[in-house]
């Protein structure tokens, strides 16, 4: 099985207007096949910087980064990503924006618009397929972003803060639409969230981010079998209240 | 105080009331009768002599005059192919190099600088060069729109090209999208209301830039009508055709603004 991230000492700078800014301290991170990876931390600590990395777009400064081995050196079909803002191309309809990831396959037609239709039925919105993005609400816009980014069956699935503009009854549908269609394809999630309920409910590990420059600085593992519920698992609430107390220590002083 | 305030505002519904029973598409036509009515006012007053300020019936019948003895037909068709000419060479090039100056660092640390210093020049101050380039033929003309045209469509399109969102190319690469895909599919497309709101203007270009240079050397069009409208102190036929490229103008932006809004459909206001 593939999808197998592994960072080492990773460390990423930028260029700021007054000298060099560490976005990301030395940090190692392994991401096993097929696991569900949360990465919480305030915002501006790094954890995009480090999605980023790993999804190509974002060069090392120094420390490896590899995926299934190989350093991983620009994006690549093999990481697939789901971006907050949804990145729906406007002028494609729902079908198109799914077909757009597929070409790559050179399939012939019919079988390019079938898999594609799959992909949406995955998500239920096969009705929705020739609407244009702007007549799509944010929550159906970000399945037809998870039916793209599935459809070509990638290892590795990187989704930024992909929630977070949504609505909590979205959410928690989105939720367990995510850990179905995951759980059937089986590919490597790293998932950034800055609301410790969803990272708890969804994932298999999650990573605790300091304040910039970021670190990784717990971690914890979740056994619990899915569909969870905060209430179903007393132990994810101490977990919640530890978590809280690590990304806001002058509150939990106060 | 407040008094004032609820009269004006009762003053705005009421207008805003009359205006409704008009009706969206009426609202120009309201306009215009307002002003006809004004110009009619002051024809039938007799302040000024016709030669300087003809009044609306002189106008008509200059018109109906004109288009009687055909040279209205044969200057609104010579005009409207230069118009067309210039602007399609104009607007082929623009969006050409436009696209080039966005995307190749070469080329845009080639051109961009060296457009942009011709941005300012107006279209009237090239007729002599283009004269003494290319004649007083139709050459000129082609050349003075069409150098117009082409700076307008150049620079929007190089600015839409500039304002592509990252995360479109991120989506693309990380999609596996080739180089060739990306340019086609994405970049092109995310620029394509910046392109077209250059061609949108590129076109009124072309209207402006006609005239002057029809009202320099040219023995035929409406900018020559004008000219010669001058030399025989026909103000009549000056409104005339004033009126005429007005509305030909507005009525082709209209048309290219439709056949914007259903080719970046996407783009909502």
């Amino acid at each position: 099985m593939k999808g197998d991230v592994s960072a080492r000492q990773l460390c990423i700078r930028f260029d700021g207007r007054d000298g060099p800014v560490t976005a990301l301290a030395p940090t190692d991170l392994d991401l096993k096949p097929g696991t569900f990876t949360a990465l919480i931390g305030p915002s501006g600590c790094g954890k995009s910087t480090l999605m980023n990395a790993i999804g190509g777009f974002v060069p090392p400064s120094s420390g490896s980064l590899t995926l299934d081995g190989d350093p991983i050196t620009g994006p690549s079909e093999k990481v697939g990503v789901i971006f907050q803002q949804y990145a729906l191309f406007p002028w494609f309809t729902a079908l198109d924006n799914v077909q757009f990831g597929l070409k790559r396959l050179r399939l012939s037609r019919a079988e390019e618009t079938d898999r594609a239709m799959a992909a949406l039925e995955e998500v239920g919105l096969t009705a929705h397929k020739d609407k244009y993005p702007q007549a799509l609400s944010g929550g159906m816009k970000q399945r037809v972003a998870i039916a793209r980014t599935f459809a070509f069956g990638p290892e590795v699935l990187l989704m930024d803060e992909p929630f977070g503009a949504l609505d909590a009854q979205t959410r928690l549908i989105m939720h367990s639409l995510l850990i179905r269609v995951w759980q059937k394809h089986k590919a490597t999630v790293l998932f950034v969230t800055h609301d410790v309920d969803e990272a708890l409910l969804l994932a298999d590990h999650v990573h605790v981010m300091s304040a910039a420059p970021g670190r990784l600085i717990r971690q914890y593992d979740l056994p619990q079998a899915r569909p969870r519920t905060m209430r179903g698992a007393p132990e994810l609430l101490d977990i919640r209240e530890e978590i809280i107390g690590l990304l806001h220590p002058a509150a939990m002083s106060a | 105080m407040a008094l004032n305030e609820t009269q004006i505002r009762t003053g705005g519904r009421s207008f805003g009331q009359m205006m409704t029973g008009v009706g969206s598409a009426g609202k120009p036509l309201v306009s215009f009768g307002f002003v006809l009515v004004i110009w009619t006012a002051v024809g039938l007053s007799g302040w000024f002599p016709e030669s300087i300020f003809p009044a609306p019936w002189s106008v008509w019948s200059a018109t109906v005059e004109m288009a009687q003895s055909g040279v209205l037909w044969r200057d609104l068709s010579v005009s409207l192919s230069r118009a067309a000419v210039g602007f399609s060479i104009g607007a082929t090039l623009g969006v050409g190099i436009g696209l080039m100056t966005g995307r190749v660092a070469l080329v845009r640390t080639l051109l961009h600088p060296f457009l942009n210093l011709l941005r300012p020049i107006p279209a009237i101050a090239l007729v002599p060069v283009a004269i003494v380039w290319f004649g007083i033929g139709e050459g000129s003309k082609y050349f003075v729109i069409s150098y117009t045209v082409f700076l307008a469509v150049w620079f929007n399109t190089h600015h839409g090209m500039q304002y592509v969102p990252e995360t479109y190319l991120r989506a693309a690469r990380s999609l596996g999208a080739s180089k060739v895909r990306e340019f086609a599919q994405v970049v092109v497309p995310a620029a394509a209301p910046h392109i077209f709101a250059g061609i949108r203007l590129g076109v009124a270009l072309a209207f402006l830039s006609l005239v002057a240079a029809e009202l320099s050397g040219a023995s035929s069009g409406l900018g020559f009508r004008l000219q010669e409208a001058r030399q025989f102190i026909r103000t009549d036929r000056m409104f005339s055709l004033l009126i005429i490229l007005g509305l030909l103008g507005a009525t082709i932006d209209m048309i290219v603004h439709r056949i914007g809004q259903r080719l970046v459909h996407w783009e909502q206001g």
